[in-house]
């Protein structure tokens, strides 16, 4: 050992070694290739795309394939970034209702041309919708109320409902209500009529091309790798701004976040909390901000067979009194994330800030002991907390969990935590068979009616919980209502009985924030499916 | 020989059917439903979307005749359709599998190139310094947790002094070779795309580095400790004693026969490459077979478990047999025993 | 090299050879053993670590504050703290007990396990002999991650279905090396002096032909608690060791692996992996060479 030092210096056989390495390090240098001039013509987005496995609309089911169809297809209806509570014409000049409601009458604009320039018809409306339907994958649950289309002339086309009751606007603006060429799709094999499921063979070529009206049309899908865009010539909404859109996959925070710097993407779409905050005070990077209508919550159980203490309303009150809810918020989201009062997400329904002042549960240590001991568990209980072994906006279940973990001990609440992997978390959770979840709710469209419905029929049966008929009277009234002041009225009634019942307890809902360069700009985000108003994007003038 | 051949692939079919019908069994013990988890909220409450994923899956079908239906498809080379990626498993082991012999390959070369004369010499100048630091490096090279170093390498030579590049197979600017093997670097020495070349090759440092930790350890003992015993030989002292030179004895003669466990070791040392980079694809984000199978297993897709179970058995029993043949040519008495 | 000149000291003027002498052999015996001290010292250190860490942490290992969240290394934090604000040194010393129970319960529920099967087996020669070379092999055939991802999916997460899962696939080279060994001892002379004395096969097995095969299997054991606690590490890594709040090492690295700039919550928890393994393979190197009669003669 001591004469190791002065022995090195002799000559030996690692200079071959010292070559090799020294090699492999001239050759990593060389790899760093210069930043690339922007040609603005493209716009390059950095996002996650591994889950992506379907561009057909009436397929689509995964979290980043809306990001394309919205910029490769139109529907009826759309809404605007922020205003979730109506629709605003986009294909459909107008509507009315017919028959009671049971019948809807769109007027089509006249001067709309697919991207390969032939005009879009009512025969095309019919051909996607019906097709939505007969091809039965995951989007037409979406379409249940929907019963079928019929066209009137040229530019009107019907659409029956089945319960007028029920609202169906705003589904009709999520992506899986997009409309494309009815010309276009049977040319690859497209089949719009019952048995569809089986004949229709047009997915693979949509998954590749696109057949709407967008601002852009789809190129190239290549899986994990990238999808090309391709400016659409006859865009009925004016001259749009770039040739080419290419969105590349980088699953990678740190590598988007070095592409950011260098010039090589225009926006970064996964970035985590810390990264973020890194960039807060960058003068060459801009954060676009929106809210979002998904978040994180956790339930708990009604049933006394399945944890006696949380079987009683009191003690499940206690948990929820006994979270520090701003801590969350503020240190492990970074201060990005709300938190709405109970399941509907602030933007819709008249959940508001507001609203969680005045009926939302607080961090209140003495009023949860209070509870515990009038539930005759003054020391406290345990009780079981199931998560699923993943990350979550920029923070993780398992995380979240600790911390909740470390909460409620405060009060003499033991939480066993139990991780799983998400497959045995949704069978058990959807089973109805866990005490407690924390888990994450992303609407496939705004329409406050699937929050509300959900939280009384399906999520209620896994915590069991036994809904009176009282609570599915408001909550159908306020499907009904069209009047906004009363509509939101009545959902507040309905979340106040929820707020009195302690299932659901609230934790966050995320501002979601993409980190764009500077040589782009009206870059807006949107919650209502597709993330990004696509046809938006400008270069920076 | 081909008896002895004709055996050997016989047990191979036994233990494969074997292999997969045990992984097939436990896989089917898991108490979850790979399908509710493709599906979304509003669609796994929906009892005939349900069943219709189910039937498409083969799910409604007893176990066993699941299984039955798995090796038929086998024997057409069919592996069924991925429950999360909803294509073939075929395309999938095709496209991620790539990246996982390059990185492996390049990792074993590395611990080869340096791990064998390592050993010579560390054998040949026994308890010199060299043979010290050779094994004090192999020592710690199989003590280091690999995703541990595989962070440590990022941070400094990514993170902190950014010379190296960063997680995945290419730089952002740079876009997939046009596929062949699906091998970035042959595939971009085909296309005559040198930049893709040399940004691959960049981007295989840190983790084929990383990944030869271990294999370089155990390469280096083994190949010592071989030569050490072939060092110890009469044909070597007989050899000395006719005034061969050094250098002869030990190139011309020990070694040939140190290298019989060496390859064993080695063999083995690659099969464990090949299934065993998870842990480094995780940190280096790399699209390869190993992050297939952990999210395959993760999420329950039994089409895609069980192809890769068939695969790993495969390659480990055909990268066995290798070795026993390369045996019977480093040493012809094997046979004939 | 303070264990080195610590060492030499008692050694001084004791017995009836000449200290000169004696000195000579011990720093000989050092020279060629320093690597396999070093590694016992790092081996006890971690134990007694292990089993004072409750006393000796500075905070406790589950004190969340989220205020105190991501600090560098400081004088109150001497390896920072970690995303949820917890002290990262005190994590690191209460981990040693989970990685060292777990490397410690695998190898010797694998060796006992492993032997037993290994010996019986060839003991018993014949087709039952086959039988479990043919299971052992068909357990080296499976894609390791699988079968542990697997069997934790099927039991659930948790510290002793880790230790099952890893018990599932660690028996097999043990099996194999008895079965070598016992194979060796069948033919010596003593065993069938016990045969005709009329011993019965299991006496002979226990009392006879295993505590002569001893030796190897104290090497394999040695130097595999560390290859165990690299494995452990690595699953806990992906999610299947421990539940939390209990601090493992590689569920430490696995929440840090994203933080580059806080390289700290990482880096560390992997340090230490490092250094009880190689205490493990240092010694367990050093008992080899010791217990290999053609390295000790020269």
């Amino acid at each position: 050992m001591p004469g190791l030092r002065t022995i090195a210096r002799e000559k030996s056989g690692r200079s071959a070694l010292r070559m090799l390495v020294g090699g492999l390090v001239v050759a990593a240098f060389a790899a760093m290739a210069p930043a690339q001039a922007q040609d603005k013509q493209v716009l390059v987005l950095g996002v996650d795309i591994s889950d992506a496995r379907n561009f057909d609309p009436a397929r689509m089911a995964d979290y980043s394939s809306p990001i394309t169809n919205g910029a490769v297809y139109d529907s009826l209806v759309t809404q605007k970034p922020g205003a979730y509570e109506d629709v605003v014409p986009s294909l459909a000049t107008g509507w009315e209702r017919l028959d009671d409601g049971q019948r809807i009458r769109f007027t089509l604009r006249d001067d709309v041309k697919f991207w390969d320039g032939s005009p879009l018809t009512a025969e095309d409306v019919k051909f996607s919708l019906d097709r939505l339907l007969n091809v039965k994958d995951q989007p037409a649950v979406y379409a249940q109320n929907l019963e079928k289309t019929e066209v009137v002339d040229e530019h009107t086309v019907d659409l029956y409902i089945k319960n007028p009751a029920e609202p169906i606007m705003i589904n009709l603006a999520a992506p899986a209500f997009a409309i494309y060429s009815r010309a276009m799709t049977e040319a690859q094999g497209g089949v719009s009529t019952p048995g569809a499921e089986q004949e229709d063979k047009a997915t693979q070529w949509l998954n590749q091309n696109s057949a709407g009206t967008g601002p852009y049309h789809m190129v190239q899908w290549e899986r994990n790798a990238q999808i090309m865009l391709q400016k659409n010539p006859h865009y009925w909404g004016g001259e749009v701004p770039f040739e080419r859109v290419v969105i590349r996959h980088i699953g990678d925070s740190a590598a988007q976040l070095l592409a950011l710097e260098n010039g090589d993407i225009d926006a970064a779409f996964n970035l985590t909390t810390e990264q973020l905050a890194t960039l807060e005070d960058s003068a060459d990077i801009d954060i676009a901000r929106g809210l979002s209508l998904d978040y994180v919550y956790m339930t708990l159980t009604s049933s006394p067979e399945l944890n006696e203490a949380l079987g009683k309303t009191e003690n499940r009150l206690a948990v929820a009194h006994a979270i520090d809810y701003d801590g969350i918020i503020e240190h492990l989201m970074g201060g990005n994330a709300v938190r709405p009062v109970n399941f509907l997400p602030i933007g819709v329904g008249g959940s508001t800030e507001e609203l969680l002042e005045r009926i939302g549960y607080r961090e209140d240590l003495d009023k949860s002991r209070e509870l515990l001991a009038a539930a005759g568990n003054p020391d406290g209980f345990s009780f079981q907390l199931s998560y699923a072994n993943a990350a979550i906006v920029g923070t993780s279940y398992q995380l979240l969990a600790q911390k909740i973990q470390s909460d409620l001990a405060r009060v003499g609440i033991t939480v066993e935590l139990n991780p799983m992997d998400q497959v045995q978390l949704r069978t058990q959770y959807t089973g109805g068979e866990t005490q407690s979840v924390i888990t994450f709710w992303n609407p496939p469209s705004p329409e406050p009616q699937l929050w509300a419905s959900a939280s009384i029929e399906r999520v209620a049966k896994r915590v069991r919980w036994e809904v009176p008929q009282e609570v599915k009277d408001v909550v159908a009234a306020a499907g009904a209502e069209p009047e906004p002041a009363k509509r939101a009225e009545l959902y507040t009634e309905y979340t106040e009985m929820l707020q009195a019942q302690g299932n659901y307890i609230l934790l966050f809902q995320p501002i979601y924030r993409i980190a764009t360069s500077q040589a782009i700009e009206d870059f807006n985000l949107t919650a209502a499916g597709w993330q990004v108003q696509m046809g938006d994007i400008k270069p920076s003038q | 020989m081909i008896r002895y051949l004709i055996t050997r692939l016989a047990s191979m079919v036994v233990m494969i059917v074997l292999a997969t019908l045990v992984v097939f069994l436990i896989s089917h013990l898991v108490p979850a439903d790979p399908i509710l988890a493709q599906l979304g909220d509003m669609q796994a409450a929906n009892p005939a979307m349900v069943a219709a994923y189910r039937a498409r899956w083969g799910l409604d079908l007893p176990v066993w005749q699941q299984y039955l239906i798995f090796l038929e498809g086998l024997v057409h080379g069919n592996f069924g359709v991925s429950i999360s990626t909803q294509r073939p498993v075929l395309d999938d082991i095709l496209q991620y599998a790539p990246a996982t012999i390059e990185l492996s390959t390049i990792a074993f070369l590395l611990s080869v190139i340096v791990g064998v004369p390592l050993g010579v010499i560390a054998a040949v100048r026994r308890d010199s310094w060299i043979d010290h630091v050779a094994r004090l490096l192999s020592l710690i090279g199989v003590s280091a947790p690999t995703f541990w170093l595989a962070f440590v390498v990022l941070a400094l030579f990514y993170g902190g002094l950014q010379i190296a590049p960063g997680p995945g197979r290419l730089d952002v600017v740079h876009l997939p070779p046009p596929f062949v093997t699906g091998l970035y670097l042959v595939d971009s020495a085909l296309a005559g795309q040198w930049d893709v070349f040399r940004n691959a090759a960049a981007h295989l440092i840190l983790p084929s580095t990383v990944l030869a930790a271990t294999t370089l350890g155990l390469i280096t003992r083994t190949t010592r400790a071989a030569m050490l015993e072939a060092l110890g030989q009469d044909y070597v002292r007989v050899g000395r004693a006719k005034g061969l030179k050094e250098r002869t004895i030990i190139i011309r003669h020990a070694l040939p026969n140190a290298l019989i466990p060496v390859v064993t070791l080695g063999g083995l040392a690659y099969a464990v490459l090949l299934s065993g980079t998870v842990l480094t694809e995780t940190i280096f984000s790399w699209p390869g077979l190993g992050r297939y199978t952990f999210r395959s297993a993760v999420s329950l897709d039994f089409p895609a478990i069980m192809g890769i179970t068939f695969l790993v058995a495969v390659v480990y029993l055909v990268i066995n047999l290798i070795v026993d043949l390369s045996y019977a040519l480093l040493d012809p008495r094997v046979v004939r025993q | 090299m303070s264990a080195l000149a610590g060492a030499r000291t008692p050694a001084q003027g004791v017995g009836e050879t000449p200290p000169v002498d004696r000195q000579r052999r011990l720093r000989r015996q050092l020279r060629r053993y320093w690597l396999a001290v070093l590694g016992a010292i790092l081996v006890v250190a971690w134990i007694v670590i292990a089993i004072l860490s409750p006393y000796i942490a500075p905070y406790p290992y589950e004190q969340i504050d989220l205020t105190q969240r991501l600090l560098p290394p400081s004088a109150e934090h001497w390896l920072g703290t970690d995303m949820l604000g917890r002290d990262v040194f005190s994590r690191l010393l209460v981990g040693s007990r989970i990685s060292l129970l777990a490397g410690f319960s695998v190898v010797l529920i694998g060796a006992v396990v492993g032997t037993l099967i290994g010996g019986i087996a060839a003991y018993a020669g014949g087709r039952i002999e086959e039988l479990m070379m043919r299971l052992t092999d068909l357990v080296l055939c499976f894609p390791p991650i699988i079968l542990a991802m697997a069997i934790a999916a099927a039991l659930g997460i948790g510290a002793t279905n880790t230790v099952i899962a890893m018990l599932v696939v660690w028996w097999p080279k043990f099996a194999r090396l008895a079965r070598s060994l016992v194979i060796v001892q069948r033919n010596q002379e003593y065993v069938e002096a016990a045969v005709n004395i009329g011993y019965g096969p299991g006496r002979i097995l226990l009392r006879h032909i295993m505590p002569n095969s001893m030796g190897p299997m104290v090497v394999l054991v040695t130097l595999d608690v560390g290859q165990a606690i690299l494995t452990f590490s690595g699953l806990s890594f992906l999610g299947l060791g421990v539940i939390p709040p209990v601090p493992e090492w590689g569920a430490m690295v696995a929440e840090g692996r994203e933080l580059i700039q806080q390289w700290w919550v990482a880096a560390f928890p992997g340090f230490a992996i490092l250094t009880v393994v190689m205490g493990f393979n240092f010694l367990g190197d050093g008992v080899r060479d010791w217990l290999d009669p053609r390295s000790r003669t020269r």
